[in-house]
């Protein structure tokens, strides 16, 4: 199973390329017919959150202004809340950001509407088949190449070794073993979480699908069939109830944010969650955040285990990096991207934990126990449905509402199919 | 607030501010003082009616338009609008959702202009009651309340509710002795509207109680000291004495209540951000958000917008008329 | 006035019953303070706490351990957005929406209430209808609008924004104000010699002054505390305002910083309530000035 899903991902790759290769020669002059190559400027790069490290901010305003003497490079820091919005309305102004970051499945909803700067003959300067193909696919349309990846995170499980010690169990192997140690915890240790589920976190809901066989939707031509309500996605939504109804006592419509607190409060025995939530979990106690720092040898990770054993299919977050097509220095704004995806910065990001968007570059996020379990879940990750619709799906807050109707214990069945009903009318209006 | 007071005496003295002004000066001392004299009423409309027409008007005209087009994200990155007639109200009109939620506001609105509109009430009687160390007590406690942004307020509410950390938990398990430990107050719509409710009638009874007051401090003394000794009770003394005065006043913050409260945002947005589920809560104000910016449809957020702009005035063109009808005469 | 009648009321009731709903009267203030003001209380008492404190199985009624180190972060750690530039922004914007919304609703109120012209009625309609428009709706178009006239990014745009925001409830309220000033007043001043618009700006203004006062403070709220078109109309850092500052501290993939909000937030109202507090004396003095009928 796995080679024939690495076999999938190297076709589209390669389809990808394909493509890419040939609009790169029809499309190549067009796209490069600024003429501003030499002039200077200020470029604005946004930013989201703070998951980019500082160490590599530095590097990128520092490298980009040594090598064009006389621009200045500005790093705008925004917030993912809202960035849909404010994307759209600012890409489409006059003083339009240069370089922005935009969710992996946001990325579809701008590629498509013509948001950013046709990137097709950077392709291959860029890092060619070595960038994540997954990451391409979601940066690309209509066999152009618009959005380059920029970085990757795979979710892992955090668990406290004693919980486990102390009921008997041993780290799982498979999904149902996963979901079966939960509930064990869950019942020996009354007001702890075997797995924390809080409702609203539907990207910790998709590998139960996924596992189960299911898709979140499938396309054939131009039409996407949400189907949630699948046989095989059934199956695994069932799971997803049985785990937020017996192993989670995580608020039914509370959201993943800060899941270190109640991990710390020790009301947490299995945590899966993005890897950057180590440094949360480990901070120090008086921190503006803090964590539980004596936990630090109680504190165990893995990657979520499959159906049949191995990995499971975890949902790749990540982000790509764009141009914006009303850039006033395009030229300028292309080198700028072009250092962020230099090996030296996507090093930097490797070793700040993020997966980086090279693959030849896996190693850079070193041996420990996170980078293990985050290697090996990120070789199975999968993303969302490449719909330049999706984002808006995502918007909607409908899969929010879903995944906290069936942690209140409602009917699964009859909700995927009103879910798939709206998802369908998205996707396809 | 105190603009109440003033409107209270338009509605008194109807008849005799109207009197018209012949247009220009009756004498002049200087001939620059009487070119600066001649003002017209276009003069003096002409800087708001500009920035209006600049800054709501033209973005009106276009959001009309686009609620007759197929406007997506696309189209706002310039690709051409096609023109779908009244596609986009049809698809509103016959949507459950939509019929859902604006039932859901109106009702929502009608609900918090009451609950406003009876504290608020209350809370100025009980300002003309107290002497003055109360009357600054509670000045002081609605003007903080009332300085509160809607955002920051919700999200303290937010806070205070939260599920598991939150003081009403835990000062409701202390007080009443049951379990409220990781009660979720916003999972169910109801008691989700239920908290929405505190929150905008927190808000709102400051204005409503300051307004009020103003117009009972006008009610003159005397008459309702009459009707003290005539043995009215304090039921009746409000009704029939101090409400008649006070009735411009209260269609005033009526009118403006429900056209607040039927637009509602903030509370409610930053309210979903902390929990609950969306689709069962979600107003006319934030459905038009989640529409257009969520979810990338602008033409049919615009020709939702263009129904419950038609829906208010409607409601509201009964109490205008009526209102300046009153002028009028 | 109210000595006057409590002086009477003695001699006319029992006091122990006087008494007796003295004090219920009093327990409502109280309860109505307590109710006002314990958010305003808990976000300052959160704001106190060190952040590990915040969340226990019970809460700190009291700070137990007192710290501003919270409103250190928020006004000094470099990685955050900076306070002081975004506080300039506010009080830019909201000074000047206050100012243009105040001055063009005066006249356009004098308009509407000094004389009769055709489209009046309409205008007045025009005016109410407006506030009726959903803002959310209009994000896109009014960006449009602003970028057109090279408006992004700037203090003049988001005002001007503001200022036609604001100013259909600003008309609508002065012109009840004004409405209160008799004309006769005014007359009687251009016989006395003033011109039309010396009657204006010497009897009326100063008359309208708590009108002037109430309605300021209604666009003073608005503009200080809009948060979604500041958002997206000045998206450059150093053209932030104080609400989409504060929306910096709440990430949905970052950690939110409870305290660090409560402290944010506890700097946006503080100038907000300063400028209640300067107002309130002036408008309850106005209050009792404006009843004068002339």
């Amino acid at each position: 199973m796995n080679t024939m899903r690495k076999t999938t991902l190297a076709v589209t790759a390669l389809g990808v390329t394909a493509a890419l290769a040939l609009a790169g020669c029809a499309g190549g002059s067009s796209s490069g017919g600024n003429t501003d190559a030499a002039a200077t400027g200020d470029i604005r790069v946004w930013l989201n959150g703070t998951d980019t490290p500082q160490a590599a901010r530095d590097y990128l305003k520092t490298t980009f202004e040594s090598e064009h003497p006389g621009s200045t490079l500005t790093i705008e820091e925004q917030a993912w809340t809202g960035l849909v919005d404010k994307l759209t309305t600012n890409l489409s102004g006059s003083d339009s950001p240069d370089v922005v970051e935009v969710g992996n499945t946001q990325a579809a909803a701008f590629t498509s509407a013509g948001a950013f700067l046709d990137l097709t003959d950077q392709y291959d300067a860029l890092g060619g088949s070595d960038l994540l193909p997954g990451f391409v696919e979601a940066g690309s349309y209509d066999g152009k190449f618009f959005a380059a990846p920029y970085y990757s995170g795979a979710r892992l499980v955090f668990y406290k070794k004693d919980l486990l010690a102390k009921a008997g169990l041993t780290v799982p192997t498979t999904l149902d073993q996963y979901i079966s140690n939960g509930v064990a915890l869950a019942a020996a240790n009354p007001g702890v979480s075997g797995i924390y589920f809080p409702g609203q976190d539907w990207y910790n809901a998709l590998p139960y699908i996924w596992e189960n066989g299911g898709e979140i939707a499938t396309q054939s031509g131009a039409t996407w069939t949400s189907s949630f309500s699948s046989p095989e996605s059934i199956a695994g939504l069932k799971q997803v109830q049985e785990v937020m109804t017996k192993a989670s006592v995580a608020p039914k419509d509370g959201n993943e944010t800060d899941p270190q607190v109640p991990f710390c409060e020790g009301v947490i025995a299995n945590l899966s969650a993005p890897s950057w939530v180590k440094g949360s979990i480990l901070a120090p106690a008086d921190a503006k955040a803090p964590g539980c720092p004596d936990q630090e040898a109680n504190l165990g990770v893995y990657a979520l285990p499959g159906k049949s054993g191995g990995a499971a299919h975890v949902f790749a977050g990540g982000s790509n990096i764009a141009v914006s097509a009303k850039s006033a220095h395009p030229e300028l704004a292309k080198d700028a991207l072009a250092i962020m995806l230099s090996d030296d910065y996507q090093t930097i990001l490797g070793k700040a934990g993020l997966v980086p968007a090279k693959v030849s570059l896996a190693s850079t996020i070193g041996t420990d126990d996170v980078a293990k379990a985050t290697a090996e879940a990120a070789a199975n990750a999968k993303l969302t449905p490449a719909s330049p619709k999706w984002a808006d799906v995502e918007a909607s807050g409908a899969l929010q509402d879903f995944f906290v109707a069936i942690g209140q214990g409602g009917d699964v069945t009859a909700l995927a199919q009103a879910l798939d009903q709206k998802i369908d009318g998205i996707l396809n209006s | 607030m105190s603009s109440s007071v003033m409107l209270v005496r338009e509605h008194e003295s109807g008849g005799v501010q109207e009197l018209p002004l012949r247009p220009g000066p009756k004498k002049k001392r200087g001939p620059s003082r009487a070119k600066a004299g001649r003002f017209t009423p276009g003069v003096l409309l002409l800087p708001a009616l500009v920035i209006l027409a600049v800054v709501i008007g033209w973005p009106l005209v276009q959001l009309f338009v686009m609620s007759f087009q197929e406007f997506g994200r696309a189209q706002v990155f310039g690709a051409p609008a096609p023109f779908v007639g009244f596609d986009n109200y049809t698809k509103v009109l016959s949507d459950p959702q939509f019929w859902a939620v604006l039932l859901r506001s109106v009702l929502f609105c009608l609900a918090n202009v009451i609950t406003a509109m009876v504290l608020g009430t209350l809370v100025a009687l009980l300002m003309n009651r107290v002497n003055r160390f109360f009357k600054v007590l509670v000045s002081v406690g609605l003007l903080l309340a009332w300085a509160m942004p809607a955002l920051t307020a919700t999200i303290v509410w937010g806070w205070m509710f939260d599920t598991q950390y939150g003081v009403v938990n835990y000062l409701l398990e202390a007080v009443t002795g049951q379990d409220f430990t990781n009660h979720s107050w916003l999972i169910d719509p109801f008691s989700f509207f239920v908290v929405a409710t505190i929150i905008v009638t927190w808000g709102a009874v400051p204005f409503v109680a300051f307004t009020i007051f103003a117009g009972l401090t006008q009610v003159p003394e005397e008459v309702l000291e009459a009707a003290q000794l005539d043995g009215a009770g304090g039921w009746k003394r409000f009704r029939l004495i101090v409400f008649p005065y006070l009735r411009s006043i209260f269609v005033v913050v009526i009118i403006l209540q429900v056209i607040w409260d039927l637009r509602v945002f903030t509370q409610i947005f930053a309210l979903q951000g902390i929990g609950g589920i969306k689709e069962e809560t979600s107003t006319l104000g934030v459905y038009i958000y989640q529409t257009s910016l969520g979810k990338g449809d602008y033409g049919t957020g615009g020709a939702i917008a263009v129904i419950m702009v038609i829906l208010m005035v409607s409601i509201s063109l009964v109490y205008v008329r009526r209102s300046l009808k009153q002028e009028e005469s | 006035m109210s000595a006057v009648v409590s002086a009477r009321r003695p001699a006319r009731r029992p006091s122990a019953r006087k008494r007796t709903t003295g004090i219920l009267l009093g327990a409502a203030s109280v309860v109505v303070f307590l109710f006002s003001v314990f958010p305003v209380y808990w976000m300052v008492n959160t704001s106190l706490q060190p952040n590990n404190e915040i969340r226990g199985s019970v809460p700190n009624f009291v700070p137990q351990n007192l710290t501003t180190s919270n409103y250190v972060t928020v006004l000094f750690e470099p990685s955050r957005a900076p306070f002081l530039p975004a506080l300039g922004n506010s009080l830019m914007v909201t000074v000047s929406t206050v100012v243009i919304a105040l001055v063009f609703a005066f006249l356009a109120s004098l308009a509407v209430t000094r004389y009769r012209f055709k489209s009046r009625k309409t205008f007045i309609f025009v005016i109410l209808i407006i506030q009726m428009i959903p803002a959310e709706a209009m994000i896109v178009s009014t960006y449009r609008v602003l970028d057109g006239w090279g408006l992004l990014n700037t203090i003049a745009g988001l005002t001007l924004v503001y200022v036609a925001t604001v100013l259909p409830f600003t008309i609508w309220t002065l012109r009840g104000f004004v409405n209160g000033v008799p004309v006769e007043l005014e007359e009687a001043a251009m016989i006395d010699g003033c011109s039309r618009s010396g009657a204006f700006w010497r009897i009326t203004f100063p008359l309208l002054a708590p009108g002037l006062v109430a309605t300021g403070v209604f666009g003073f709220i608005q503009a200080w505390n809009e948060f979604l078109l500041a958002l997206v109309v000045n998206s450059r850092p150093e053209m932030m305002t104080l609400p989409v500052w504060l929306r910096t501290f709440q990430q949905t993939t970052g950690t939110t910083d409870w305290a660090a909000i409560m402290a944010g937030s506890t700097l946006m109202a503080i100038p907000v309530i300063v400028f209640f507090l300067l107002v309130q004396g002036r408008m309850t003095s106005g209050l009792v000035g404006g009843a004068v009928k002339g």
